[in-house]
């Protein structure tokens, strides 16, 4: 109940936020749903399936790429076909390569996705008649839901319909993985991530389950990559880069990968940490980077985890009471 | 006849500087099964060491033949970063694999900011080596002698590494924490020590790459993070934890980047990522690796 | 003669030269339970992993219920009827109580694959789930994470996640190891009485401990360098003493 009330106050919250905000702040939070819809793909391979995977960003950038072909190749101007485009592009190559991948862990399935993101990078940059190489390919404005919304300038358009829309889509998005995870589905993942000699004990197919968790995560992925095309009206190879994709894992880190709002905190965080800080000195990554390995050696949970963190600090005697007797 | 061994020339001279890379790459992995998503930084750091130190000692008019050394020792100079990095990682050893590439990837972001703050953004060169090198002409090929020196420097340190690790002691001994970690422990070798060695020696030979590489190209700060998947593919192709792996990976990814890059200038980087999808699919041990544990 | 339940006909395995098992038949009937001894190095637990489709036989055929089960594989198996716990604790560390009562419950169910029903809302799951928590003494701790349990209760989770599958036939393997002498006859007798329960037909047990063998097991199949020595009855099995000692060891003198 308080958890529907949280989520609750933190829409509406975000509802206002255009009639509140001044454009510049309204026009950060696009991202920001954009990368909250990609993390919550990412974090149910990372924190629900154990898996890492190096070359994620080559779905973001699947979903950007798709929305420029479609607005310049394909003359389609509707931001759905933009989604319909990138989704199935998406499950394309998704099958392939998460059939590949799929008996794989660990440093394996790392290395497995990072050499396919790599290479569809690789693709990206250079078939220059294809994508616009290093130029990348522009993405118009798109209608939605067939309106065009003429009397609004970018900005306009930006910081008012297309706002909402993706703050629709961004909810509705994240009521479909809660109930992905908390289904029979969601705990076959979770079985096969802590143990999975022993879930396939107990029936489950454990390629099959991470196959499609590699699906759904890659849809999720193209519809951020498309969120986050529209405001830049760019579809830039760099978007598929593995350092991309560790930037993903990062902000996935950062919000708490064990958690199902970790990745929306992370979403946020990052974008807006990232956004101050490259105002305030040019040398940003270093201090991320502080941020990431600071996060790794003290606080792993990630901020949804800070709270447990600090009670166990400052309670020593909590811990001691639920250390099991062995 | 000349232009292909001109292309095989540029191959392996790309092929020399990866090797060193790998070869650090694998000897972490080996001893301490940490996978260093930075050995590129380190690789760049060389690089941006080498041009410093090569630009100095040639204003300070050391002759240019001299150059060789004087890269390969400001390469090593990054080395120095070794032992603070090793403690750092440290406490990622027992945790989760996903963790101890993370925090590598934090060093990525970090190192490449440090080189921006120190050199700056735009590409950095040192002018007037390569060429007092001159060229050698044979079978109708134009072959930079620095290419030819990187390669046998190369050799060399193959060598060097491959005695050390078999005939001495403390080779032996690195196999042996690698083999067998806690074991090693409780024979009472100071693995800490094996660690910070290893580690720093690692670091070095990456210096020592990007050093290497210098002459020949600029120094931008997006260097590190473009080896670093070169690098990977020479591990998987070789075979993860494996120096002879190292050698011939690096041989196969150098020569078919060079080779791609006459036939087909588009496949590129993208041959070697292919080669690198298909290892990993039909023989994951690469080519002298153990198989995954 | 109703067609045993689990049958091995002439199962042999090789690695290379190396001769594991050898010539090995036998049937397993409803109702049994058949402890299966022999010291280490006898081919237990490659006849264990032949029984149990994980591998399969050189020679000889293995059937469950009539069909050849050789080398399916332990997803095949759970689906098929027959579960099998280890005799290392195997839990899910972040899963709770009734998540890992709930993951058997679920494949036995059909319901593995569903993605989008709500887990909590599934009243027939969560009433399984509660009779097998019940049934092991697990239920007071039936939200708490795995990890957070005793040994014994992890133990106890390991089988009870495996009965969820309610298998036709169940696999333990020394299922009191680690647990302190004192313990084991409660942790048998829990064990029993949940399988009587849950409907299963067979137990089959990999078991040193001669005691609990003598107390539980209908039969006693006994195995030595790769070959089966003995196949009876439990009283005859122990009335014979050559081949006690042959596979179990001289027996101490009892304290009653």
């Amino acid at each position: 109940m308080r958890r529907i009330a949280i989520a609750l106050v933190i829409l509406v919250a975000l509802a206002a936020a255009p009639l509140l905000l001044d454009e510049y702040r309204t026009t950060l939070l696009l991202p920001v749903f954009g990368y909250s819809v990609a993390l919550l793909g990412v974090n149910l391979l990372f924190g629900y399936g154990g898996l890492v995977s190096f070359g994620h960003a080559m779905f973001l950038a699947i979903g950007a790429y798709a929305a420029g072909v479609a607005t310049t190749a394909l003359e389609l101007e509707s931001f759905e076909a933009m989604l319909a485009l990138g989704v199935a592009a998406a499950l394309l190559v998704a099958i392939p390569v998460g059939l590949l991948c799929a008996r794989y862990t660990k440093i394996f399935f790392g290395m497995l996705t990072l050499a396919f993101g790599m290479l569809f990078h690789s693709f990206l940059f250079k078939f220059y008649d294809l994508t616009g190489g290093d130029q990348g390919m522009r993405v118009r404005r798109p209608t939605l839901f067939g309106l065009e919304f003429e009397d609004l300038d970018k900005t306009g358009f930006l910081v008012g319909p297309f706002y909402w829309y993706c703050l629709a889509l961004t909810a509705l998005l994240t009521l479909l993985m809660w109930r992905l995870v908390h289904s029979p589905f969601g705990l076959a993942l979770r079985a096969q991530r802590d143990n999975p000699r022993k879930a396939e004990y107990l029936g489950v197919e454990v390629g099959r389950t991470r196959f499609v968790a590699f699906l759904v995560s890659a849809a999720y992925g193209a519809i951020g990559g498309a969120m986050l095309a529209v405001p830049t009206g760019l579809a830039d190879p760099e978007l598929a880069y593995w350092t991309h994709s560790g930037t993903l894992i990062f902000m996935t880190l950062l919000g708490g990968f064990a958690h199902f709002a970790g990745p929306l905190l992370g979403a946020s965080t990052y974008v807006l940490l990232q956004d101050s800080l490259m105002s305030w000195t040019p040398y940003w990554r270093l201090v991320l980077g502080a941020v990431l390995a600071l996060i790794v050696l003290g606080c792993p949970q990630g901020l949804m985890g800070l709270p447990a963190l600090l009670r166990a600090r400052l309670r020593p005697a909590l811990v001691a009471r639920t250390a099991p007797a062995e | 006849m000349g232009a292909f061994l001109e292309v095989t020339a540029a191959g392996l001279f790309h092929a020399a500087v990866l090797f060193l890379v790998a070869a650090g790459l694998q000897l972490v992995f080996g001893v301490q099964r940490i996978l260093n998503l930075a050995c590129g930084s380190f690789y760049a750091l060389g690089a941006y060491c080498g041009i410093t130190a090569g630009g100095y000692a040639l204003s300070l008019g050391v002759p240019p033949l001299l150059a060789l050394l004087v890269l390969l020792l400001a390469g090593c100079a990054a080395a120095v970063l070794g032992p603070p990095v090793e403690r750092l990682l440290r406490a990622v050893y027992d945790r989760d694999e996903s963790f101890q590439l993370l925090l590598t990837f934090a060093l990525v972001l970090m190192l490449q900011d440090v080189v921006r703050m120190v050199w700056g953004s735009s590409p950095r060169q040192v002018d007037g080596i390569y060429l007092a090198y001159g060229q050698v002409e044979a079978l109708g090929a134009r072959v930079p002698v620095w290419n030819l020196l990187v390669l046998l420097a190369a050799l060399a340190v193959a060598l060097g590494l491959g005695t050390f690790l078999r005939r001495t002691n403390f080779g032996r001994l690195l196999r042996a924490t690698a083999e067998n970690r806690r074991m090693a422990a409780s024979l009472g070798v100071d693995t800490g020590r094996i660690y910070a060695s290893v580690f720093t020696l690692g670091v070095a030979l990456g210096g020592m790459g990007g050093a290497l590489v210098v002459p020949s190209s600029a120094a931008t700060p997006e260097m590190a993070v473009e080896l670093v998947v070169e690098a990977f593919a020479v591990v998987v192709i070789g075979g993860l934890g494996s120096m002879g792996g190292a050698l011939a990976g690096a041989a196969i990814v150098g020569l078919l980047r060079a080779v791609a890059l006459v036939v087909w200038p588009e496949l590129e980087l993208m041959a070697v990522y292919a080669v690198v999808v298909a290892v990993l699919l039909l023989r994951p041990a690469g080519l002298f690796g153990k198989p995954a544990t | 003669m109703s067609a045993p339940l689990l049958e091995a006909r002439g199962v042999g395995r090789r690695y290379g030269d190396y001769v594991a098992l050898q010539g090995v038949t036998l049937e397993v009937q409803p109702g049994e339970t058949v402890a299966i001894v022999g010291p280490n190095g006898a081919g237990k637990t490659t006849l264990v992993n032949v029984l149990t489709g994980l591998l399969r036989p050189s020679e000889g055929q293995v059937r469950f219920r009539g069909a050849d089960i050789a080398g399916i594989g332990p997803v095949r198996l759970a689906r098929w009827g027959m579960a099998r716990a280890f005799q290392l604790v195997q839990v899910f560390p972040e899963l709770t109580v009734a998540e890992t009562i709930a993951v058997g419950a679920l494949a036995q169910m059909g319901r593995g694959r569903r993605m989008l029903t709500s887990l909590g809302a599934d009243h027939q799951l969560q009433e399984l789930v509660r009779e097998t928590a019940v049934a092991f003494g697990l239920e007071n701790a039936l939200h708490r994470p795995a990890r957070e349990l005793s040994q014994g209760q992890k133990k106890l989770l390991d089988v009870a996640s495996a009965f969820a599958l309610r298998p036709a036939v169940i696999l333990l393997d020394e299922p009191t190891s680690g647990v302190a002498t004192a313990d084991k006859h409660g942790i048998m007798r829990t064990l029993m009485e949940a399988a009587r329960l849950a409907g299963v037909q067979a137990l089959l047990l990999v078991e040193h401990d001669i005691d609990l063998v003598e107390t539980y097991a209908s039969r006693v199949v006994g195995l030595r360098g790769g070959q089966m020595l003995a196949d009876l009855p439990v009283r005859d099995f122990f009335a014979d003493a050559e081949v006690t000692a042959a596979l179990v060891g001289r027996r101490p003198a009892k304290a009653h």
